[in-house]
């Protein structure tokens, strides 16, 4: 219960400048994940759910706050260091999928690994693992557009976790899948923090994903509405 | 999986625009090989065509002849070697020589019977040397001046066509040639014209002729000669020739000059500062052509895949991992281009060789030219060097362009 939280968000603030306009895309978000948590991020579109994840990610930077990932005080870390960062401790799943359509399953998989030195034997060996734990075993030397769209998004999981990071961002996972292949997908994020430890964090608008979620955190015109935890959990 | 497998593979992608890409990278390739084959062709008929036509390689003379007038082509035996049959001996033992030459300039008035006059510019040498060291005569009419020195009275000579035609004499004409001796006083020879040539230049055949040492020395009154040519096996041994000649004689009385034949040839440093400068002038427009042509398309292909360059971001791979994945790509082009550019600039120089285009005479010669593209060795490893270059030019707008992507914008982008 004393460990620190993985992400520890204190007063986040995000504006856009469009021409004369300024967005505020956050103001003032406050949010503490501890290890092995599974939360979602819920919120109507321009809630400011996708910036929280940029930020969370150290993809983008805040105006103002501070945020610290795993003791980290992400201000603290330059463009190679937060580089280095997401490579080793994060994790990222698109709504996109965005694979590399000229690598098969098996070698986008490998590709965190391949990025953090690992060595082709050991690479391939957990590349295989990865693809295993999501199903997909049989199905490495596909290319991604021999996949379908939830093979496509369970080989993105895998390329998220294969390299065990600290936490995985997901982007509207499941916003290019059907609700029976959305439904499969939860649940394989479930089974895979159970499994792991993994820290997910989820924006999604995907009213069934949200009653699954341990924990829901509502964001409202960049601010934090309320934050639920499941009686159980 | 390594980043420029990675670059390969994404060449493949967009295979129509690749392949463009690719036969620009191979035309402007291939059209470099032409010019450099055919420039190095008509350089080297040049060069062989004045060493061969008259030159040789190296010239040797006395210091005093040759100090300030290197360029000098006529040189009076006033001012000549003595002892040149030893200088021969001692330079005709070196490697790679084929041959030193004596010469004997003569300039006089030929004259016929019937009182028509004209100026000449005569030229005699040693008809066996010459011919071993290739100096070809382009006999048109009649015979050659015999090998074997004349004896007196039997003195022939060799007419070019343009001063026969003025004086209207042919082979088996006799004429009078009328030269300043050694001594100043007007000296006479009678001889027979044997053959008429040409030296393939138009102004000089109005003057030229050619006769035998013997008859040279008879009519000067002495038993020099003007200078000593020597030829070499090749002609990319000059250099080296040089120095050792050079040694050879390096003690010699009076001092003599030797001097390569790039020094002598006319208008030789301009010729090659043409040739060099149009190379450089059609090299800079295929240059910039490939550059434009390629940067677009590197362009495009980042545009393309922004998001996709984006993720890698994202997935923690560095800005120049993912900026050297664009540069990889173009030096894929470069060197695919340059290969394909290669061979079919191989293929074209070997098929208009063996198509054989004649070309008319170039101005002021007398023969047509078979148009040959010479095979440039150097030009085909330097062809792709400066395809990578154009390639690392072109890749610099879009490589920049992958290092300033602001990663949120990349994976926003639609
Ligand atoms: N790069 C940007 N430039 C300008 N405005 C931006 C930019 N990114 C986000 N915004 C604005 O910030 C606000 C929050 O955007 P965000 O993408 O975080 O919302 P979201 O909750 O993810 O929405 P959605 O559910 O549609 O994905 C929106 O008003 C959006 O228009
Ligand atoms: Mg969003």
């Amino acid at each position: 219960m004393t460990a620190p939280p993985v992400f520890d968000a204190r007063g986040l603030s995000k504006r856009f400048h469009m021409g004369q306009a300024t967005v505020e895309a956050l103001r003032g978000v406050d949010l503490q994940v501890s290890a092995g948590e599974v939360l979602v991020v819920a919120g109507p579109s321009g809630s400011g759910k996708s910036t929280l994840l940029h930020l969370l990610g150290t993809l983008d930077e805040p105006d103002a706050g501070a945020l610290t990932i795993d003791g980290t005080p992400a201000s603290s870390m330059g463009e190679a260091e937060r580089t280095a960062f997401r490579r080793i401790r994060l994790g990222f799943v698109f709504q996109t999928f965005n694979l590399l359509p000229v690598l098969s399953a098996q070698e986008n998989v490998e590709l965190p690994l391949w990025l953090a030195g690992v060595s082709s034997g050991e690479r391939r060996r957990r590349a295989h693992e990865a693809l295993a734990e999501v199903g997909l075993g049989a199905r490495r030397g596909h290319r991604p557009d021999q996949l379908s769209g939830g093979e496509r998004q369970r080989v993105a999981i895998a390329r998220a976790l294969v390299h065990r990071p600290l936490a995985v961002l997901a982007d509207e996972p499941t916003g290019n899948l059907d609700s029976g292949t959305a439904a499969e997908v939860m649940e394989l994020l479930m089974s895979l923090n159970r499994a792991h430890g993994t820290v997910f964090v989820i924006a999604t608008h995907d009213a069934a994903l949200i009653a699954r979620a341990p924990r829901r955190v509502a964001l409202h015109d960049g601010r934090v509405a309320s934050d639920e935890r499941k009686a159980s959990a | 999986m390594k980043l420029a497998l990675l670059a390969l593979r994404n060449l493949a992608r967009n295979r129509r625009r690749t392949a463009i890409s690719l036969a620009v990278v191979a035309t402007g390739t291939a059209a470099l090989l032409l010019t450099a084959g055919f420039m190095a062709f008509s350089f080297e008929g040049l060069s062989e065509a004045m060493i061969h036509g008259g030159l040789g390689h190296l010239e040797i003379a006395l210091g005093s002849a040759s100090a300030g007038r290197t360029a000098t082509l006529e040189r009076s035996p006033a001012e000549g070697l003595d002892d040149w049959e030893v200088v021969q001996r001692q330079v005709e033992a070196l490697p790679g020589v084929l041959a030193a030459s004596p010469t004997v300039h003569v300039a006089g008035m030929v004259s016929t019977a019937s009182g028509t006059s004209a100026a000449f510019l005569g030229v005699a040498g040693d008809p066996a040397r010459e011919r071993r060291m290739g100096f070809s005569v382009k006999l048109r009419q009649g015979d050659p001046v015999p090998d074997a020195p004349p004896r007196e009275g039997e003195d022939r000579v060799m007419i070019a066509q343009g001063l026969a035609q003025a004086l209207g004499v042919g082979p088996g004409s006799r004429v009078t040639l009328l030269a300043v001796d050694l001594e100043g006083m007007l000296n006479a020879l009678d001889v027979t014209v044997a053959g008429l040539i040409t030296t393939g230049v138009q102004e000089l055949d109005t003057r030229y002729l050619r006769l035998s040492l013997g008859s040279a020395q008879r009519l000067l009154g002495t038993t020099r000669v003007s200078n000593l040519l020597v030829t070499l096996d090749r002609t990319s041994r000059t250099e080296e020739a040089l120095a050792s000649v050079r040694s050879v004689l390096a003690g010699h009385q009076p001092p003599l000059a030797v001097v390569p034949w790039t020094e002598r040839a006319p208008f030789y440093a301009q010729v090659e500062a043409l040739y060099v400068g149009i190379f450089w002038f059609l090299g800079t427009i295929v240059f910039a052509l490939v550059v434009l042509a390629t940067s677009n398309t590197l362009t495009m292909t980042v545009m393309e895949r922004f998001r996709e360059l984006g993720t890698l971001r994202a997935l923690g791979t560095s800005v120049w991992q993912v900026a050297g994945l664009i540069g990889l790509e173009a030096v894929w082009l470069g060197l695919i281009g340059g290969v394909v550019g290669d061979v079919l600039g191989a293929g074209l120089i070997g098929l208009l060789n063996a198509i054989g285009i004649t070309m008319p005479p170039p101005p002021g010669a007398v023969d047509p030219i078979e148009l040959r593209v010479v095979f440039v060795p150097e030009a085909f490893g330097g062809a792709i060097l400066l395809m990578l270059t154009v390639l690392a030019l072109a890749a610099v707008a879009p490589v920049l362009r992958v290092a300033r992507l602001r990663i949120v914008d990349a994976l926003t982008h639609t």
